[in-house]
């Protein structure tokens, strides 16, 4: 699935030399930049050029970041992550619950910005047959798919990664420092608030009542874990 | 015993009352002027209705007396008449004139009276004819050996007396003048005049002057009540629109009423106050402008740094490249892009701190695991210095609800200062926990610091010898931004230090939330400095437990969890809970 480029990268910001020094670094790394510099135009570029991944600054001129993404999130369960001068919860929280997978906060190192990126195209192609379950929920991992008492459920990959995560060793508690260096594949301690957010979104999709989870379990005190239901 | 009781009781109610009054007395203006006035004017009242009084009864008394005396000398003058033309010759016949002219002159009068003739003392006569009188048994009862002596001098006198009667006696004058009867030869003739109508009288005005007295003291009461009230309302308002100012409530204002001085009181007061919200209001302005000011900046200048940094990084990838002078100048790129940054992060994170943006993110964590990372943290700049790190940790789990991150980066601070500080000497690091406070100390050894210095440590980019150079390259809000998150926690950080003794500083965190601190577990003042005694200036947080956040439901079960299992270390500090 992946060409002689390691992946496209739309990147939507105003600031034209931040965007080309992004564009610089990632090409050095083997990616290929694509850039938009309106709010407005974000959309059509996306449908457009349809990228691997979206770099996406909050700051925009026409619609701001949170508006662009969760248009694009609308129509496409591409990685998003956020460019963020503000690292305040409201505005990290507002940006996440709009639907992007992670965020980086400015200013940020080339190192730090490959490797986000690369955590969130590192695709698991296994080519083994791998079928999970949680209670009624059932999951294709090579397919992708998964499906809950017997219907489709549709995941963003993120999503989709953090159910298996959970779902391959149901019988352990994950820490939040621990999904995040599984699922966001970060290695030091970073912002738990990515993990509490992308839950909500999780239990919102595959829970029959996400105020009383069966499926993705909070653990108190410790995290979460895949629900067993009983029998 | 029960009357013992009763008596204390009584006692006791007594003075409670007399408290009360005292209490009135002194808190009310109103009571006060009120209580005065009344007295004033009762002892007025009291002395004025005396002098009416008396005059009352002195004329009244005058002016019987006087019409009395008249009225009896002309009697008298009659009745001489009658006895002198008299041709009465016998006791039979003297004894008769004698009883007739005594009735007649007791009809005669103005009024009731009363008439005796009695002989006069010291005479005698051969007939046994002593007295005639209207009422004889009066006589004996009004008519003293004394008058007779005071009546035989001659010429006309009188006596008050009191006249007898049924219930008691009336007040009553008696006049005595001589007559000279036939044969008999010299007596007495009394008048006896009761002055029960006057009495009458005189009682019937004091009455009437004691209500009206009552009566005007009542109205100057009442007069002074309503008085009072209207001068001491409008300043009880204005002192209570005052308290609501300082409280906070800027836009309190009096009511104005009228033209008055009170109506000028309240629009002065009026002005005052708006004077005070628009300068309050301004300064606030200020603030926030410049507060955001400062974030704004913060913010604008994070995205050309993060070109310049990664246009540094790349340049810095490819400097072997270069000749000598440009790796150099690439790699003080590098170095002094990390120290900007790290700068421009603090700046950030203390405009959030001034805008009151600061949220706690507490959960329940062991303090003991915080410890261990930021000594990981610290680790390699002890080693680079040559300084041997200690941490003492607890074998009971210090469980607190912090903010780990807040947390670890005060840690990381102190130990950094520490370190940089301790010029080779050893770094210790002690936590302990009690019940109600988890505490961590940072002690080097190094060159310490004066009093005056610990109280500085904490300001915004202060350095101890602004001569000296700069090593480590640290912010100079480090400490800063440490203060202002053990603020957020409810806890404390303090600095102690000695020229020559090295420094110490010590963090405590209340463990749960809504605990107020009273005391640390762990001295500030390390044992092992012989100037111990020598209390440092502290500088000591003064949160409000009530502006502290709430715990989240998982933590808080998690530490209850935990503390039922602990058996509970002895407090010997009273401490109480805030809540």
């Amino acid at each position: 699935m992946m060409s002689a480029m390691r992946g496209r990268v739309l990147v939507v910001d105003d600031d034209t030399a931040l965007a080309e020094m992004i564009g610089i670094v990632l090409r050095s790394e083997g990616f290929e930049p694509v850039f938009c510099e309106d709010g407005d135009e974000a959309l059509g570029v996306f449908r457009a050029t349809q990228p691997d991944l979206v770099l996406l600054d909050l700051m925009l001129p026409g619609k701001d970041g949170n508006e662009v993404c969760r248009q694009i999130r609308g129509e496409s369960g591409v990685p998003i992550v956020m460019l963020t001068a503000k690292s305040d919860t409201v505005d990290v929280v507002l940006g996440l619950e709009s639907g992007a997978d992670d965020y980086i906060s400015k200013p940020f190192k080339p190192k730090e910005l490959v490797a986000r990126v690369r955590a969130r195209l590192r695709r698991s192609d296994e080519p083994a047959p791998e079928h999970l379950t949680i209670g009624d929920v059932s999951i294709d991992v090579p397919g992708h798919r998964v499906e809950r008492a017997g219907r489709p459920v549709s995941l963003t990959p993120l999503e989709f990664d953090l159910l298996v995560a959970l779902a391959r060793k149901p019988w352990q508690v994950f820490t939040r420092e621990t999904l995040l260096e599984k699922v966001w594949g970060y290695r030091h301690a970073a912002d738990t608030r990515l993990v509490n957010v992308h839950v909500q979104r999780l239990r919102s999709k595959i829970e029959n009542d996400p105020e009383q989870p069966e499926i993705v379990v909070t653990v108190r005190g410790v995290g979460y874990k895949a629900g067993v239901t009983p029998t | 015993m029960r009357v013992a009781g009763t008596w204390r009781l009584l006692r006791a109610r007594a003075g409670r009352r007399v408290r009360s009054w005292i209490h009135a007395w002194r808190s009310s203006l109103q009571t006060r002027v009120l209580t005065t006035t009344t007295a004033i004017g009762l002892i007025m009242l009291l002395l004025v209705g005396t002098y009416v009084g008396t005059r009352m009864r002195d004329s009244l008394f005058e002016g019987r007396l006087e019409q009395v005396l008249e009225e009896s000398a002309r009697s008298t003058q009659q009745a001489q008449a009658t006895f002198d033309s008299s041709p009465a010759n016998t006791g039979v016949e003297v004894l008769g004139l004698l009883t007739d002219v005594a009735k007649a002159q007791a009809a005669g009068g103005s009024g009731e009276r009363e008439v005796f003739l009695l002989r006069a003392p010291g005479q005698s006569s051969p007939l046994s004819i002593n007295s005639a009188a209207s009422d004889a048994s009066l006589v004996e009862a009004v008519v003293t050996p004394e008058m007779q002596l005071q009546t035989a001098r001659g010429g006309q006198h009188w006596q008050s007396v009191g006249w007898p009667v049924a219930d008691g006696e009336e007040p009553a004058v008696i006049v005595g003048q001589d007559v000279t009867v036939p044969v008999v030869g010299t007596f007495q003739l009394f008048f006896l005049y009761s002055l029960q109508a006057e009495q009458d009288r005189l009682d019937f005005l004091q009455r009437t002057l004691a209500l009206a007295a009552v009566a005007m003291v009542l109205l100057l009461g009442v007069m002074t009540w309503v008085v009072t009230r209207q001068a001491v309302r409008p300043v009880r308002r204005a002192a209570q629109v005052a308290e609501r100012l300082a409280d906070g409530h800027l836009s309190e204002r009096m009511p104005v009423r009228g033209q008055d001085e009170m109506a000028t009181l309240a629009r002065s007061f009026n002005e005052m106050a708006a004077g005070l919200q628009d300068q309050i209001s301004r300064m606030e302005e200020l603030s926030t402008m410049q507060r955001r000011f400062v974030s704004d900046v913060s913010h604008e200048l994070r995205t050309p740094l993060t070109t310049i940094r990664m246009a540094g990084e790349v340049i810095h990838a490819s400097r072997d490249d270069f000749d000598p002078a440009v790796r150099r100048s690439s790699e003080l790129l590098q170095t002094q892009l990390d120290r900007f940054e790290d700068l421009l992060a603090d700046l950030l994170e203390i405009s959030r701190f001034d805008a009151g943006a600061a949220v706690l993110d507490a959960e329940g964590r062991d303090v003991r695991d915080v410890v261990v990372a930021a000594a990981d943290h610290a680790f390699p700049l002890a080693e680079r210095r040559g300084t041997w790190l200690r941490v003492d940790l607890p074998e009971r789990k210090a469980a607190a609800d912090i903010d780990p991150r807040r947390v670890e980066r005060i840690l990381r601070n102190l130990l950094v200062n520490a370190i940089e500080h301790a010029e080779g000497s050893a770094v210790e690091v002690t936590v302990a926990a009690d019940e109600y406070a988890v505490a961590v100390t940072v002690r080097d050894h190094g060159v310490g610091m004066t009093k005056v210095e610990a109280t500085h440590v904490f300001d915004r980019f202060w350095r101890a010898d602004p001569a000296r150079a700069r090593t480590t390259g640290g912010t100079g809000l480090g400490l800063a931004i440490s203060l202002e998150d053990a603020h957020l926690h409810g806890g404390w950080l303090e600095a102690w230090g000695r020229p020559g003794l090295g420094a110490s500083f010590r963090l405590t965190l209340p463990r749960r939330a809504g605990i107020r601190l009273t005391s640390s577990p762990l001295p500030l003042v390390p044992a092992d400095t012989s100037t111990a005694q020598v209390l440092a200036p502290v500088v000591r947080a003064s949160t409000d437990p009530a502006s502290l956040p709430e715990l989240a439901d998982e933590n808080a079960h998690e530490l209850q969890h935990e503390r039922s299992g602990d058996a509970a270390p002895a407090s010997d500090d009273a401490r109480q809970e805030a809540r």
